[in-house]
């Protein structure tokens, strides 16, 4: 049996990491010993690699004796989504969440020297956590569970709304995000145990971090382009407990480059930068057993499970318990060198920490609260985009300023930073140009937005200037921090813009006939009824023509899927780079007349390419650092 | 007390200060943002403002639905109780009748203006405090 064989690799593997972690335990500094663990991890990451391989190979030949793939497959799917079906659940995903960590781990022994002191300490960190994520893969929730002697001959189907290209990678994508900051984790604590205080654990984890940064932030933008267009939510973000969960490290992860930057340059900020390369792995971890554990409601819960929860909570509670014990124990030897001068690049970004700190604290609460407060009161009660504006929008715009004058500063040193002098007479005169401009045209006097643009204006116009300066005077100025603090820029102009200008209505409208909805003329040309090799769709279509007499066709549909009698709604877009028309269709009234429900987004793709661009300047560092070492 | 101890516990309670008012800030504004989640019998036994946002929860009457212009109009029951909602807009697809279903907006004289319908996308869903009705 196949899948025999694939469990078998999986319990190989989990054996040799766990021999791997006993081997890091001997005392370090032998060469044979570093030789040793790097090479069994090597073999049990291939194993685990084998056991993952063989499992995809079973899935695309449809072997629904495997419980797992017959309950999420079917024989009518593509290849592409047989192999996606795997993440598509719990078991399979954490199946490829376990194998990116091992990956992760991988590349580290490939790539790190086994001379380097702190290797083989972390690699047995890692081989460590891997063996308890894989006793909990196979103890409590089990992929090669097999339903024999009588194998069903199709499979229960993905669930429809999974089987799209952007569900396909975003799911691997975010785990690479999220395990990737096993490495900084293993190697702080790796740090923290070795106890010598000149060793510099940040240099060698920097490249690793802006990696798995760039994972995560190519992941989350991945899942909110997707719930826009193929759930049918509308927007891009809608801070739900899943997507605060992401959002958690990665602003954890934000704070930890920039402090790490600063530790790397000083040794300063060295306590503070240890103890974010643990939030941001634990709070990975704590994403993982929120998604998993089914204690909160959501679109991406897997199935409820109380052994699972309790089995995780207590696993994760063990990881953060030791590294913070560790941690305190080892305070007097991480102590910071120098302090930190005022007005310097380390004191703008002291700061820049204490706001991203205080975002995390706060989602945090969103998060935990109600459910404390039905433990405590037994009365639910939500926490909603209310709660997370009135955080955000204030400390972003107060953050996106400090970052405007951090411009100026220098490394450890304290200069002057003068209110107006320099590009800075020319950004304000500008930012408020522009700002004027959308209050005349928005017709908005929210304070919240008004401020929201100021800011957003301010960066983009600095930057824009810097950079011209870069080009016309030779000025020096970091690439990496230009572009990444630029989109940062962008991306609040975007979401200012699009949350003033954006509208929705929910018409109702006949065939044949039309209905204007702002400078929109919609005709409703026709409908029908469409059968396909797995579901009957409704498809109307539209005829739209705008004032400047351009006209499109937009069809949105209704589908039902025969394997789960799952109805879905596939919405219609109309893109252009300053709006996008969103459509979807309803139910038919009895009139006889049909809902529609028709959105005008404004700049929503300047979000996601906002974020795209920041992940693009992580990129350009990791390539740049490359060339620099050969 | 010399001059730098007396400075270092200037700037402890500086830091304690600012993490103090920045918690209760924090606290402060996620207290008066929380929606509050009711069936429509606990609904009955509230005094609710009209701007508070809320959230109620239960199935929809089998029976209940009908429309009025874009408006869709149901009434949300925990069959001990019922209230009518009104919500503009597109209610998701496995809106039905007799499934559940959870609304969040505001309540006004009998009627729940509701901003968002969510039905939970799994047949066998539950809205919460219903179980244990069922049961009994």
């Amino acid at each position: 049996m196949i899948v025999e064989i694939s469990h078998f690799l999986a319990l190989l593997a989990t054996g040799l990491f766990l021999l791997v972690s006993c081997f890091s335990l001997i005392r370090s500094g032998d060469m044979y010993i570093s030789n040793l663990i790097s090479r069994t991890y090597s073999h049990a990451f291939f194993f685990l690699l084998g056991s993952f391989l063989i499992y995809v190979w079973l899935a695309i030949t449809d072997n629904f004796s495997v419980a797992y793939i017959a309950s999420h497959s079917n024989t009518e799917l593509p290849v592409f989504y047989k192999i996606s079906s795997i993440w598509s659940a719990h078991e399979g995903s954490m199946f490829l969440w376990i194998l990116f960590l091992a990956l992760w781990g991988y590349l580290f022994n490939a790539r790190v020297d086994n001379e380097e002191v702190l290797k083989p300490m972390s690699v047995g960190i890692i081989s460590l956590i891997l063996v308890g994520f894989l006793c909990f893969l196979l103890i409590t929730s089990n992929p090669f569970e097999t339903i024999l002697p009588f194998a069903p001959s199709n499979g229960a189907d993905i669930n429809p709304v999974l089987q799209d290209p952007a569900l396909a990678i975003h799911p691997p994508t975010l785990y690479l995000g999220y395990v990737g900051f096993v490495i900084p984790f293993a190697c702080a604590l790796a740090f923290l145990i070795n106890g010598n205080s000149h060793i510099k654990w940040e240099e060698l984890v920097k490249k690793w971090s802006v990696v798995a940064w760039v994972f995560l932030t190519i992941g989350i933008t991945l899942g909110s382009w997707w719930a826009y267009y193929e759930l049918g939510w509308g927007g891009y973000w809608f801070w739900d407990p899943v997507e605060n969960v992401a959002l958690m490290p990665w602003l954890a992860a934000t704070a930890f480059l920039h402090s790490l930057s600063v530790s790397i340059k000083s040794s300063n900020l060295r306590i503070w930068t240890i103890l974010l390369s643990i939030s941001v792995f634990s709070l990975s971890l704590f994403g993982a057993f929120i998604v998993r554990s089914g204690i909160i409601d959501s679109v991406h819960s897997f199935a409820n499970d109380p052994q699972r929860g309790l089995y995780l909570l207590a696993f994760i509670g063990l990881i953060i318990l030791i590294s913070i014990s560790l941690f305190a124990f080892r305070l007097p030897i991480v102590r910071s060198v120098g302090n930190i001068k005022a007005f310097s690049k380390e004191s703008f970004i002291s700061i820049n920490n204490i706001f991203f700190g205080a975002l995390v604290f706060s989602i945090m609460l969103g998060v935990t609260y109600p459910l404390i407060y039905e433990y405590l009161f037994d009365q639910k009660i939500s926490v909603g985009a209310p709660f997370y504006n009135a955080i955000f929008i204030p400390i972003v715009v107060v953050s996106a300023i400090f970052l405007f004058f951090s411009i100026d500063s220098k490394w450890q040193r304290t200069i002057k930073i003068p209110f107006f002098g320099g590009p800075k007479i020319l950004s304000y005169f500008l930012t408020v140009i522009v700002t004027v401009l959308c209050i005349y045209y928005f017709e908005t006097n929210s304070v919240t937005i008004i401020a929201s643009l100021f800011a957003g204006f301010l960066l983009v116009n600095r930057y824009l200037i810097e950079i011209f300066l870069v080009v016309s005077r030779k000025k020096y100025i970091n690439p990496y921090s230009v572009i990444a603090h630029f989109s940062l820029g962008l991306l609040i102009i975007s979401i200012a813009m699009n949350s003033v200008l954006s509208s929705e209505r929910a018409i109702n409208i006949r065939l044949n006939e039309s209905e204007v909805y702002k400078d929109l003329n919609i005709y409703f040309e026709d409908i029908k009824v469409i059968k396909k090799s797995n579901h009957d769709a409704i498809q109307a279509r539209f005829l739209i023509n705008d004032t400047k007499s351009k006209s499109f066709r937009l069809n949105p549909e209704k589908r039902k899927y025969f394997t789960r009698g799952q109805i879905t709604t596939e919405t219609a877009i109309h893109a252009t780079p300053l709006r996008d028309i969103y459509i979807t269709i309803g139910d038919q009234l009895d009139d006889g007349s049909w809902v529609l429900n028709i959105q005008i987004n404004y700049l929503i793709r300047w979000i996601w390419i906002s974020a795209i661009l920041m992940s693009f300047g992580g990129l350009m560092l990791i390539f740049s650092s490359k060339r620099k070492h050969s | 007390m010399n001059p730098i101890r007396k400075k270092r516990i200037y700037n402890i309670l500086l830091v304690l200060l600012f993490t103090v008012s920045g918690v209760s800030l924090i606290l402060y504004s996620l207290n008066s943002n929380l929606d509050y989640f009711f069936t429509p019998t606990e609904l009955k036994e509230q005094n609710i403002p009209i701007d508070k946002r809320i959230k109620i929860g239960g199935m929809v009457l089998e029976g209940s639905v009908s429309r009025n212009e874009s408006k869709i109009i149901f009434i949300i029951t925990d069959y001990e109780s019922a209230v009518k909602v009104e919500f503009d807009g597109i209610v998701p697809d496995l809106f039905q009748e007799g499934s559940g279903v959870v609304a969040l907006g505001f309540l006004n004289e009998d009627i729940f203006y509701a901003e968002e319908v969510l039905a939970k996308h799994d047949e066998n869903y539950m809205p919460p405090n219903l179980n244990i009705a069922d049961d009994s």
